[in-house]
């Protein structure tokens, strides 16, 4: 056999070893339902924060937990501990990924993605007061 | 009735459109004069295409002088420059206004276009017409990304020029248009306040030179393909595509210094989409240069060459289409939107890869073979070996970042790793092993045949001592995982071996070194970034003495400290303490002063200034500030503050909550914790002006503030003659606390506690997170080193081919 088919068999097998390893590394967008019956897998989960329920951050407590309600696509609401700090302008989010895993009744989120309205948007025009005059 | 406009300049507009579709147009006729001009070798064919990409320079300057021209006079008559600018925006943010958008983006890149095309005309000598083709082919679609026309519903380009109120869909029938003179009313929307930033000035030109140096080595391989002169291009495309090799990677660290030192997430990289999709061209491009090296030096490894080239332009294409299609929205923060182009910059890319793939089936069997097989201790070999190395780790993190693709295209729903971080060093960190050891030892192989052990024996010191090292300091950063001490071995073995390689192989004849002392600088990065990580501590984390493991495991990932204003509290080797807010603009800055503990008292020794910017257009935005010093950084970030400052001016108490406690109970108050720590039959009744009749009572409170002190509270209860009661409360001015003793329940012994707290204890505080980067300055270093390394090899390359 010559080298250079051994370095192709190589790279190819190392090839489909990173497809494979990146697709089972991938995780899955689910919504609660699907999170909450496998509380041992970390899951994607996408939703809007309930601005009806308080969301709760008391630092001088614990500055890495601040806990909130969020409901799924599907509309299921479940109470969240971000083990994080509070993200800044959480209240402005309109949508939030959230990953992490069910436990008992919450869901623990270690990491969140927030998408706010103005981020993306375009904007209109405004009036505004009239220029310094030159 | 029309309404006549007053104070509109839109002459600037109508002039900027016709050099829009000029530029256009001369490109087109320059590509097919230089098809041409190569097909018939009829030199007047190629005039007119030399003369056609002049016609195209002119245009692409015109137009970017017309749109600096608009946006230093402020013309928000313009739909692009109301967007990008404001007429209070400090002029120093001009160029960052420019590339702001897309239009502006595709402009930077058609420019570095344009200049390497110029250099070309007059170096390219008799790959002048077919190097040309290719380029100025390139030129035509990017020039139609500004186009900004539509054909049926398809709209080709963003135009710069669109008028605001006349040609902008969003903003048609506004009510402020009814105003003839509404430019006095207007003012942009301005920079995103994110952008404006020194390193936004600087980063985007470097890394679309970066972009744009890829179709140099791009053009002269379709052009070999297509001349059938499979060897000839390897001379004039390598110093192109190593130029390349540096500008690129220059433009990739520049990104990761800005994220170290503007962003928050901590570190240099983070493996995000965007960060990525500029990598994986850069990899292939490394390794598609060194592979031009080999074929020139020894003829093999011709079609690896032809397809590592061809891809790294490609995969440009493939990552501007990535960050400018919004198909990454929901996975990296900083992905951009989509201006409704994602479809023209796939038929871009679909056109150049089939072009591409289409010429290499051709002449595939036309290509020549090497005849015998490289022989293993060569260099060539290793090198060979190496550029595979940077192949399929391009493809690694090509394949995972393009997830959100693969779900578009197969219907799937998978989400990128939860851990992307761990994910991609679980394979990269491989990789840049064996590619390290592979670059500590190539060098000392001569091209062709070695003799194994007078090489090995020339390496053998290099290879001791990098174990020996690795070991020493292995323990001194109690590096427990063995990868991370394979690549500190690996990276220590590199730069070693390449500095032996100058010392001895050498002897120091510096024309001749650069790319032994890139390969060092390389080494030095890699190094740097594993020490900087791996032992990067987080001195921030679980300092308050508040015990939050009782709330489960999952809550043990404790980074952030709490830090009231004035309070100091240790942190690593130093007291910490924050000193208060200003506000300047739209900057809110949190002052943290790092201090010392000596016999006189707490010395400072550095302040920072972590800050959150006001931005209405992004959310607010947080900054860290970083101290530097020679061996380490600590860098400070605020991840959460109250922006409104609590006021201070209250007197007096008010009333928290009661509690009824039992012994050894707790209760919370605002800035302390509370352990009802045992009742006993009072002393002291003199002081309290007790008779023999009276019962006192005190209760003994342990508490515990956040700055891991603790004091003792004594309220105590007072039965007057039998009958009446009188609470004396005891207080902590400190924590502005106060505890009443009211009432005790004779059967279990619970006694009722009012909590009252200081109306002007509600002080300041920011939530802070701190760590320590240690070494990270030899990646830095060796980023330049790279850098200075490769273009100085460049240089040698272009000066002993012209003597």
């Amino acid at each position: 056999m010559k080298k250079s088919h051994i370095i192709l068999i190589v790279l190819i097998a190392v090839a489909i070893g990173a497809i494979v390893g990146s697709i089972s590394d991938s995780s899955t967008y689910a919504d609660f339902d699907k999170a909450f019956s496998n509380p041992e897998r970390e899951y994607h989960v996408v939703g809007q924060l309930n601005r009806d329920k308080p969301t709760v951050y008391e630092p001088e407590k614990n500055a890495d937990l601040f806990t909130f309600y969020m409901l799924d696509n599907n509309g299921v609401e479940k109470e969240v501990f971000l083990t994080k700090a509070k993200p800044q302008d959480f209240e402005r989010s309109e949508q939030i990924v959230l990953i992490g895993k069910a436990k008992d009744d919450v869901f623990v989120a270690r990491e969140i993605l927030m998408k706010c309205p103005s981020k993306y948007e375009d904007g209109t025009p405004e009036e505004t007061p009239a220029k310094a005059s030159i | 009735m029309e309404i006549q406009y007053l104070n509109e300049h839109l002459w600037v507009g109508q002039v900027g459109n016709v050099f829009v579709i000029l530029s256009l147009m001369a490109a087109l006729v320059a590509t097919i004069s230089f098809f041409i001009a190569q097909s018939t070798k009829d030199v007047s064919w190629e005039n007119i295409g030399v003369q056609s990409f002049r016609v195209h320079t002119l245009a692409v300057f015109t137009v970017i002088g017309l749109l600096f021209f608009m946006l230093a006079n402020h013309y928000f008559e313009y739909h692009w420059v109301w967007y990008h600018t404001s007429s209070t925006m400090p002029i120093r943010y001009l160029l960052s206004a420019f590339w702001e958008g897309q239009e502006g983006s595709f402009l930077l890149w058609t420019f570095w276009h344009v200049v390497i095309g110029n250099v070309l005309i007059y170096t390219a000598k008799n790959w002048r017409p077919s190097v040309m083709t290719v380029l100025s082919s390139v030129q035509f679609f990017l020039a139609s990304m500004i186009l900004g026309i539509y054909i049926i519903d398809f709209k080709i380009g963003s135009n710069p020029f669109t008028q605001l109120l006349r040609e902008h869909p969003d903003f048609a029938n506004l009510p402020m248009f009814a105003n003839a003179n509404y430019l006095e009313t207007i003012d942009g929307r301005g920079l995103n306040p994110l952008l404006q930033n020194y390193w936004m000035t600087i980063h985007p030109p470097i890394t679309f030179l970066g972009y744009a140096l890829t179709v140099v080595p791009f053009a002269y391989a379709i052009a070999a393909l297509w001349r059938k002169d499979y060897r000839g291009w390897f001379k004039p495309a390598l110093p192109w595509a190593y130029f390349g090799v540096a500008i690129f990677g220059g433009g990739i660290i520049m990104g990761g210094a800005w994220a170290y030192e503007a962003l928050s997430f901590g570190g240099f990289w983070a493996w995000d989409p965007v960060e990525n999709a500029s990598l994986v061209p850069w990899l292939t491009l490394v390794g598609g240069a060194h592979l031009i090296m080999i074929s020139k030096n020894k003829g093999s490894s011709l079609l690896a060459a032809f397809a590592l080239i061809i891809l790294s332009f490609i995969l440009v294409l493939y990552s501007t289409f990535l960050t400018r299609s919004g198909v990454l929205g929901e996975t990296s923060v900083h992905a951009f939107t989509d201006l409704g182009m994602s479809g023209q910059l796939l038929i871009y890319l679909l056109f150049y890869l089939v072009l591409a793939i289409a010429l290499v089936v051709w002449r595939y069997k036309d290509l020549p073979k090497s005849k015998q097989e490289d022989h293993l201790w060569s260099r060539e070999f290793w090198m060979f070996v190496g550029s595979l190395i940077f192949m399929i780790s391009s493809f690694q993190i090509a394949f995972t970042t393009s997830i959100p693709v693969i779900n578009k295209v197969f219907g799937t729903n998978m989400a990128p790793p939860t851990d992307p971080i761990a994910h991609y060093n679980s394979w990269q960190l491989p990789f840049a092993v064996l590619l390290l050891i592979v670059m500590g030892f190539t060098l000392f192989l001569k091209y062709k045949k070695n003799e194994f052990a007078p090489f090995f024996k020339k390496i053998f010191i290099e290879l001791a001592s990098s174990l020996l090292l690795t070991g020493v300091v292995g323990v001194l950063l109690k590096l427990q995982n063995p990868f991370y001490l394979l690549m500190l071995f690996a990276s220590t073995f590199t730069v070693l071996g390449n500095l032996s390689y100058i010392n001895s192989v050498l002897k120091g004849k510096i024309k001749k070194a650069g790319a032994a002392v890139a390969h060092v600088g390389f080494g030095m990065l890699m190094l740097g970034a594993l020490v900087s990580m791996s032992s990067s501590d987080t001195i921030s984390s679980n300092t308050s003495g508040v015990d939050v493991s009782q709330l489960g495991d999952d809550f043990s990932n404790n980074e952030n400290i709490l830090l009231l204003e004035g309070d100091t509290l240790p942190m690593g080797g130093y007291y910490v303490t924050y000193q208060g807010r200003e506000k300047e603009g739209i900057y809110v800055r949190f002052k943290v002063d790092y201090l010392k503990k000596t016999e006189n008292g707490y010395q400072p020794q550095f302040g920072l200034k972590p800050f959150v910017q006001l931005n209405d257009r992004m959310g607010n935005v947080p900054e860290p500030d970083t101290k530097h010093f020679l061996t380490r950084d600590i860098y400070t970030h605020v991840t959460y503050a109250t922006l409104d400052p609590p006021k201070t001016q209250d007197e007096g108490f008010k009333e928290l909550k009661v509690e009824t406690l039992a012994v050894g109970d707790t209760a919370y108050a605002t800035n302390a914790i509370m352990v009802l720590d045992n009742i006993f039959r009072g002393t002291g009744g003199k002081e309290l002006g007790l008779s023999e009749s009276d019962i006192a009572i005190t209760a003994r409170i342990k508490v515990f503030d956040f700055n891991t002190k603790t004091h003792f509270l004594q309220p105590t209860f007072v039965l007057k003659d039998s009958s009446y009661i009188v609470p004396v409360p005891a207080e902590n001015e400190s924590l502005g606390l106060r505890v009443s003793f009211e009432r005790i329940n004779t059967e279990n012994g619970k006694i009722d506690l009012k909590i009252e707290e200081s109306k002007a204890a509600k002080r300041d505080f920011v939530i802070m997170k701190a760590v320590i980067y240690p070494y990270i300055n030899l990646l830095w270093l060796g980023a330049i080193l790279t850098v200075i390394g490769i273009l100085f090899s460049v240089y040698t390359r272009i000066k002993t081919s012209k003597a």
